[in-house]
C-alpha cells in the first residue's frame, strides 16, 4: 500500500514585486535601526553641524564667507557643501557600505536562512532589501540636507527663490543613492571583499575617469550625476580645474536615462547573482 | 511501501577542500525520522541540503519528488527549523513570524491569525508581544520552531531543536513533535544525544563522517550506546542544590559530578532515569531555575568509533 502524503491545494506564491515589498517590511526597521545607521548619522551629521556653526558664525558678525573682498551668499555655499559633502561623498560612500551589505549583513547575522526557506525568489529577498537601503538612506540624507538648507540658504539668500534648486538637490540625491545603491549590490552579490571594491570604484576608478578626457567618463555613475547639479561645480583642487576644463556635460535627459539604465540592469544582475549564488553560513 | 518524502542519490557536498558529505543515498520514508550524529558529523549539511540551501556538489536531492535547489516553490510544503541562534533581535516573536509567513503569501490578517496559532501552539503566546532579544534560550527555540510552523508545511525539518532548553521545555517540545507526527505531519529532526531522537521517533539515520552509518531502529543503537556514560550539563540557580539532590537519589547510575560556574555536570550510566529525575525537579520548583540542559557527545562519540571499527 502506498502512503503517500495527502495532496493540498498549494496556496499561490506572491509575484516578484510583492515578495520583494514583504521583504522590505520585513527589514526595513532592522536596517534603519542596525549598527551601520550610526555611522550613517555621522557621515550625513557632519555637515548638518558644519552648517549650523557657520550660521552661528555668521550671526555673530565674523567675517568667514569673504573671498577677494566679496561676501558669498548663503545660496551659492548651499550648492557648494551639497557638492562637496553630498554629492562627492555621503551619496557614493552610503551606496557603497550599505549597497554591499544587503545580503552580507543577513549572512553574516545567519538570519538569511529565514528568508531563503520561504517560497519566493531569492532575487526578491535582494530587491526588498534594496527598497529598505533606499527608504533608510533616504530617510536620514534628505532630512539632513533640508536642514542644511535652512541653515545656510537664509544668509543673504533667499529660501523662495532658492527652493527650486533644494528640490532639485533632493531629487538628485536620490537618484544617486538609487543609482550607486544597484551598482553596489550587485557588487555585493558578485565578488568577495566588496567593501574594498566599491571604495575603489568611487575613490579611485570614477576620480580617475572624470579627470582625464575621453569616453572613459561615460563608465562612472558621477559624471550622470554631475550633469544634473543646479550649482556650479567648484574648482576647489587641481583635479576640479581639470574636470573644468574638459568638462562636456550630457543633457538631462541623456543622463536620466543612462542613469535609469545602470539602476535597472545592475539591480537585475545583482538579483541573477544572488539567485544562483550558494550561500555558506560559518558554524 | 511509504513514498519516500527525501531521497538523496550519491550526494556529496565538498566545501573547498574539507568534505562536508560523502557519496549519500538515502530515502527518508514520512513520520518522524531521527538524524543522530556528533557534531561535524554532516547533519546541519545534510539539513542544508534537503532545504536547498546548498547545491550539492555532486548527486540529486529531491524532496516531496521534485528537486528542491532553485524550487522555492516547495518552500510552502517545507517548514525549516536551523540550528543557529539568529534573529531578528528588535522585533517582537508576534511580529518576526507573521512577517515571515506574509512571504508566503498571506494577506495581513491571514498571516496574523497564522502567526498566533503558531506561537500557541509552542506556548509562548504570552510573551508574543516581547521583543526576541529579551526572550531566553528556550523561548528562543520555540519562536524558531513557531516560524517553521506557521504556514502548516506538510514536511517538517528541525536542526537541534531541543538544543540549550530547560527541560520542560524540552519536555513540552518533544511532544509537540510527537503530536505533530501523529496529526500526519512529516519530520526529520537532527539530535546528538540518541535519548533526545529516542523520544520522539524509533526511526533513525545515523551518521558521521559526512556518510550514513546506519537507518533503521533505534533500539540497536540504544544498546551500544547504554554501555558508555553520558554527560549532561545543567546551567542552573543552585547547581549545588541540584548536585546533593542527585546524590541523596543515586541508585548507583551517578558516575561522576564536576561543577562550573553556575552549572554542574553529572556524569550518569542511565540518561532516561537522570532527565526524567531532572525533568520532575524542575517542574516542583523546588530547586530554583534550571536554566539549560546541553550534552556533550562524547558519549555518541564513543559509540562512533565502536561502529566504524
Amino acid at each position: 500500500m502506498t502512503n503517500a502524503p495527502a495532496q493540498r491545494p498549494i496556496p499561490r506564491a506572491p509575484g516578484f514585486l510583492a515578495s520583494a515589498l514583504r521583504v522590505f517590511d520585513l527589514s526595513v526597521s532592522e536596517m534603519l535601526w542596525s549598527r551601520r545607521t550610526i555611522f550613517m548619522a555621522l557621515v550625513v551629521g557632519a555637515p548638518v553641524l558644519i552648517s549650523v556653526v557657520l550660521r552661528l558664525l555668521d550671526t555673530l558678525g565674523a567675517p568667514i564667507f569673504r573671498v577677494n573682498g566679496t561676501t558669498m551668499a548663503g545660496p551659492a555655499i548651499f550648492g557648494l557643501m551639497i557638492w562637496v559633502f553630498y554629492l562627492r561623498f555621503t551619496v557614493p560612500v552610503l551606496g557603497v557600505f550599505y549597497g554591499t551589505s544587503l545580503i552580507a549583513d543577513e549572512v553574516e547575522d545567519k538570519t538569511i536562512t529565514y528568508l531563503f526557506t520561504r517560497p519566493i525568489p531569492k532575487g526578491a529577498v535582494l530587491v526588498g532589501k534594496y527598497f529598505a537601503y533606499l527608504a533608510c538612506t533616504f530617510f536620514v540624507v534628505l532630512p539632513s540636507v533640508v536642514i542644511v538648507y535652512l541653515a545656510i540658504v537664509p544668509m543673504r539668500g533667499s529660501l523662495g527663490a532658492s527652493f527650486l534648486d533644494l528640490v532639485k538637490d533632493l531629487a538628485l540625491l536620490s537618484v544617486g543613492l538609487a543609482v550607486y545603491g544597484a551598482v553596489f549590490a550587485f557588487i555585493g552579490a558578485k565578488f568577495k571583499r566588496p567593501l574594498l571594491i566599491g571604495l575603489i570604484f568611487i575613490f579611485g576608478w570614477e576620480q580617475a575617469a572624470l579627470a582625464f578626457p575621453g569616453y572613459l567618463k561615460k563608465f562612472t555613475v558621477a559624471y550622470y550625476l554631475q550633469s544634473m547639479v543646479p550649482h556650479a561645480m567648484p574648482n576647489d583642487t587641481v583635479v576640479s580645474l581639470i574636470q573644468g576644463i574638459f568638462r562636456e556635460t550630457p543633457s538631462l535627459t541623456e543622463s536620466l536615462i543612462w542613469l535609469a539604465v545602470i539602476l535597472v540592469v545592475f539591480l537585475w544582475a545583482a538579483a541573477v547573482s544572488v539567485e544562483r549564488k550558494e550561500y555558506v553560513l560559518e558554524q | 511501501m511509504s513514498t519516500p518524502i527525501v531521497v538523496a542519490e550519491h550526494v556529496s557536498k565538498w566545501y573547498g577542500q574539507v568534505i562536508g558529505l560523502n557519496d549519500v543515498t538515502v530515502s527518508v520514508p514520512p513520520g518522524v525520522t531521527g538524524l543522530l550524529g556528533p557534531n561535524g558529523a554532516g547533519k546541519s549539511t545534510f539539513m542544508k541540503l534537503i532545504t536547498g540551501q546548498l547545491r550539492p556538489s555532486k548527486g540529486d536531492v529531491k524532496v516531496l519528488g521534485e528537486p528542491i535547489w532553485r524550487n522555492p516553490h516547495l518552500y510552502f510544503q517545507i517548514g525549516f527549523c536551523p540550528e543557529q541562534d539568529s534573529f531578528y533581535e528588535r522585533m517582537t516573536g508576534l511580529e518576526w513570524v507573521r512577517a515571515l509567513v506574509r512571504l508566503n503569501g498571506l494577506s495581513e490578517k491571514d498571516a496574523d491569525e497564522a502567526a498566533r496559532r503558531a506561537l500557541t501552539s509552542v506556548d509562548l503566546m504570552e510573551a508574543a508581544n516581547k521583543k526576541i532579544g529579551a526572550y531566553s534560550k528556550g523561548m528562543r527555540q520555540r519562536v524558531k520552531m513557531a516560524q517553521a510552523l506557521v504556514h502548516d508545511p506538510q514536511l517538517l525539518i528541525l536542526d537541534e531543536p531541543l538544543s540549550g532548553m530547560d527541560p520542560i521545555g524540552r519536555r513540552k517540545t518533544i511532544r509537540l513533535i510527537r503530536d505533530w507526527g501523529r496529526a500526519g505531519k512529516s519530520i526529520i529532526v537532527s539530535s546528538h544525544i540518541l535519548h533526545e531522537i529516542e523520544s520522539m521517533t524509533s526511526n533513525i539515520l545515523l551518521i558521521n563522517n559526512g556518510r550514513i552509518l546506519a537507518e533503521g531502529d533505534v533500539h540497536q543503537i540504544r544498546d551500544l550506546i547504554d554501555e558508555h556514560p553520558h554527560t549532561v550539563y545543567v546551567r542552573a540557580e543552585d547547581p549545588r542544590r541540584i548536585a546533593r539532590e542527585f546524590i541523596n537519589v543515586d541508585t548507583g547510575d551517578l558516575r561522576s559530578l564536576k561543577f562550573e560556574e553556575g552549572a554542574v555536570i553529572v556524569e550518569t550510566a542511565k540518561p532516561d532515569a537522570f532527565y526524567a529525575h531532572l525533568t520532575t525537579m524542575a517542574a516542583s520548583g523546588d530547586f530554583g531555575a534550571i536554566e539549560e540542559v546541553t550534552s556533550p557527545d562524547d558519549n555518541l562519540q564513543a559509540v562512533f568509533q565502536y561502529l566504524v571499527k
